[in-house]
């Protein structure tokens, strides 16, 4: 019991309060003189406490709460996109037909994808000069001139939330197909013997099921839509002007670029809150009923 | 020819094969290993570098690349760690807060510095220097400045006999070039989203316009110079003009950006010097080469935005010799011989202060495969330093500052306003 503690406190606890700690500090990472703590023999610097004052410098700044609106946008279309999308195929792939195993290995490739190569490999094709997806439009006659996708900044956000969606759709599919693997056969049979047809069948039975699976779903869904950066610093680094600056972006440029740690610390933390709030929001809505019960 | 890695190992180890030989080496193996870093940039070309100085002079370098995006990051959380990195790169933003944290020390007292401040440049020396100018705090990676590209093939394709002499004549040239279908966006500026681009490119065009962006002290005034204002406006009316591909705007970096270039679709091109390198000297990845691209003195005033990057001693170092050694070796002539410096020249077209390497027969002939080195030289004469980077807001104000001009550029903010929520951002962080 001690050992787990003690690995889960070091690997875990530490540096979630260390990092909160720093969110309410005046950081530099070069000047670590002043009051500091040993642990296992190492010097952890504390820095000057100045309490909410990053927040409140954070809060302050109006790019701050543009990047909150922009990354609720992002969740929200990605969520809904990736959910959606994850289900669909889900759907699909639990029929059976040929090729069905195959299908379902193939899937898992864009998941399995670094999200830089991701980034690259829809730069490739959604390029104004050299994409591929302009040049076979243009030739299928369908346009005259290259689309630049990336021009405008909500269509920029746009393309973010598309191309992140076909990175993660494919896990999401995979939790819905374990999910509908557990919902046993004799539901689904009770209810042809009921007269039910395939719509009746996915409205009462097959998601009512997999309501524990969409939960968890639209938690990953949310969790992971704040916290991309990756497809932002390959695509857009947050432009044109802040159209793609999301909060996990400010916060990554406020801490390692302007090396503003506390204050970038405070961001991340503030994305943390949105993240804990929104998945008890899900967790209200969804069980409501049987909490009621 | 142009050097290439094989050329370069083939010749360092003929180098080193010869002076064992002579038993010109002296063999004094350092006591302790010696760590260096820097960011990717050729790690592979930096190796043969690392390998070769080993080998000479007997040194037990361990080199290590770290990608640029985390590059200056790491080195702060190693310090934080208390390791020592004894040698590093650093860029010009990151040199002196490293200095005024007490990461890396001045080169002023170790030997044979002096002698290399003499050789430099003076405006690539002041910019090696600390904020009140008194120490130098290391010696030169490498030094560059913007330039002015153009397709010569499509401009005489046109009929146009010479390079724009003036910001006027190249959007006139550009206009008709899109009007005859030569090109669909035929000015490819530097307005790339990273740290080497908008920002970089806004300076050089006002000073090109005749413009200051600092004050004495360092503060931004580009709200009261009609210089400023005029190059905005420029920018603004090329991009509404669809004279510029739009997409420049979210390319990630200079690299990214220089490379649209190679495509032979574009007829003009401002970016750092060491790109017409692969643009005009690489036939196997660009359209335009050989020198079918060429350099033109950058319109208006011709001044330009200029920087150097440097190597820096870590202030905690345990081998000081040795890493001075390293550091004279990488950024000046160990020994009299400019071998690294040289060797990016050959290699890269990465351009340094010292203008007696330029005499240099290898360096010339070279050169003259890319492009015009007495053109480029004059450029030199006019690039211009800025002191602000060695301000502690600077970063920020860099970073924070290209949405605004990106604004302008689109047409969503008024020029006016736009340079003076410039200006106002800079008060903010100062």
């Amino acid at each position: 019991m001690i050992p787990a503690l003690t690995i889960v406190s070091a690997v875990v606890a530490f540096p979630l309060v260390y990092s909160l700690w720093m969110s309410l500090a005046d950081v530099n990472l070069l000047k670590t003189t002043g009051p500091a703590i040993e642990l296992f023999g190492l010097r952890i610097p504390l820095f000057r406490f100045v309490g909410e004052a990053n927040y409140a410098r954070i809060f302050a700044d109006p790019l701050y709460w543009g990047s909150v609106g922009r990354s609720l946008y992002f969740v929200a279309a990605f969520v809904i996109e990736a959910t959606l999308v994850g289900l669909g195929m889900a759907l699909v792939l639990q029929e059976r037909f040929a090729g069905r195993t195959l299908m379902r290995s193939l899937l898992l490739i864009p998941w399995s994808l670094s999200r830089v190569v991701v980034g690259l490999l829809w730069i490739g094709l959604l390029d104004f000069e050299f994409g591929a997806l302009n040049a076979a439009l243009h030739r299928a006659g369908l346009i005259d001139t290259y689309i630049a996708f990336f021009k405008e900044g909500f269509t920029a956000l746009n393309v973010l939330v598309s191309v992140y969606m076909w990175n993660q759709a494919p896990f999401a599919t995979l939790l819905f197909l374990a999910g509908m693997q557990s919902i046993p056969v004799e539901l689904h049979l009770a209810a042809e013997v009921d007269g039910a047809g395939y719509w009746q069948r996915l409205r009462y039975v097959t998601l009512p099921a997999l309501r524990p699976i969409l939960f968890l779903v639209l938690v990953l869904a949310t969790v992971n839509g704040f916290l991309m950066l990756d497809l932002i610093y390959i695509l857009t680094m947050g432009g044109p002007g802040y159209d793609t600056t999301t909060i996990s972006w400010l916060g990554f440029q406020t801490a390692f670029n302007f090396f503003k740690f506390g204050p970038g610390a405070a961001i991340l933390y503030t994305l943390t809150a949105f993240c804990l709030v929104l998945t008890f929001v899900y967790r209200f809505l969804m069980f409501r009923r049987e909490a009621a019960a | 020819m142009s050097t290439t890695r094989r050329r370069f190992i083939t010749q360092a180890g003929l180098g080193t094969a010869a002076l064992l030989a002579e038993g010109g080496v002296r063999r004094a193996a350092a006591d302790k290993p010696l760590n260096f870093a820097g960011w990717v940039f050729k790690p592979d070309t930096v190796k043969d570098y690392v390998e070769f100085y080993n080998k000479k002079f007997s040194g037990q370098v361990k080199y290590e690349a770290i990608p640029w995006a985390q590059y200056h990051p790491t080195m702060e959380t190693r310090a934080f760690a208390n390791e020592i990195v004894d040698v590093m790169y650093c860029n010009h933003n990151n040199r002196e807060r490293w200095f005024e944290n007490g990461l890396i020390r001045a080169i002023d007292d170790l030997p044979g510095a002096d002698e290399l401040k003499k050789k430099m440049a003076p405006a690539n020396l002041d910019s090696l220097k600390s904020k009140d100018g008194s120490k130098v705090l290391g010696l030169p990676y490498f030094t560059s400045l913007f330039i002015l590209i153009y397709n010569e093939p499509m401009l005489q394709a046109a009929g146009i006999k010479a390079p724009a002499k003036s910001w006027d004549e190249l959007v006139e040239h550009c206009t008709k070039l899109k009007r005859d279908k030569a090109s669909d966006t035929p000015f490819l500026p530097n307005w790339n989203n990273s740290p080497s681009g908008t920002m970089p490119q806004f300076m050089t065009d006002c000073f090109s316009e005749g413009a200051q962006v600092f004050d004495a002290k360092n503060r931004v005034i580009v709200d009261q110079e009609p210089g400023a204002a005029k190059a905005m406006e420029r920018w603004q009316k090329v991009y509404k003009a669809g004279l510029v591909n739009p997409e420049v705007l979210t390319k990630t970096s200079s690299t990214d950006t220089h490379r649209l270039f190679w495509t032979g679709r574009y007829a003009y091109h401002t970016n750092h010097s060491y790109y017409l390198k692969t643009i005009a000297g690489e036939p196997e990845n660009s359209k335009l080469a050989p020198k079918k691209a060429k350099m033109a003195m950058y319109p208006g005033t011709g001044q330009t935005y200029m920087w150097t990057d440097s190597y820096v001693v870590n202030a905690k170092t345990k081998v000081l010799d040795d890493a001075w050694k390293l550091v004279r070796f990488l950024g000046g002539n160990l020994n009299g011989d400019w071998y690294v410096q040289r060797q990016w020249c050959l290699i890269s077209g990465l351009d340094n202060p010292y203008p007696e390497m330029y005499d240099h027969p290898e360096i010339i002939k070279s050169y003259d495969g890319w492009i015009d080195l007495k053109l480029l030289r004059e450029q030199y004469k006019k690039g211009k330093v800025i002191a602000a980077y060695k301000e502690p807001w600077y970063s920020e104000y860099d970073t924070k500052a290209v949405p605004i001009v990106h604004n302008m550029i689109r047409g969503t903010l008024p020029v006016g306003q736009g340079l003076k929520d410039i200006v106002k951002l800079q008060r903010s962080l100062a």
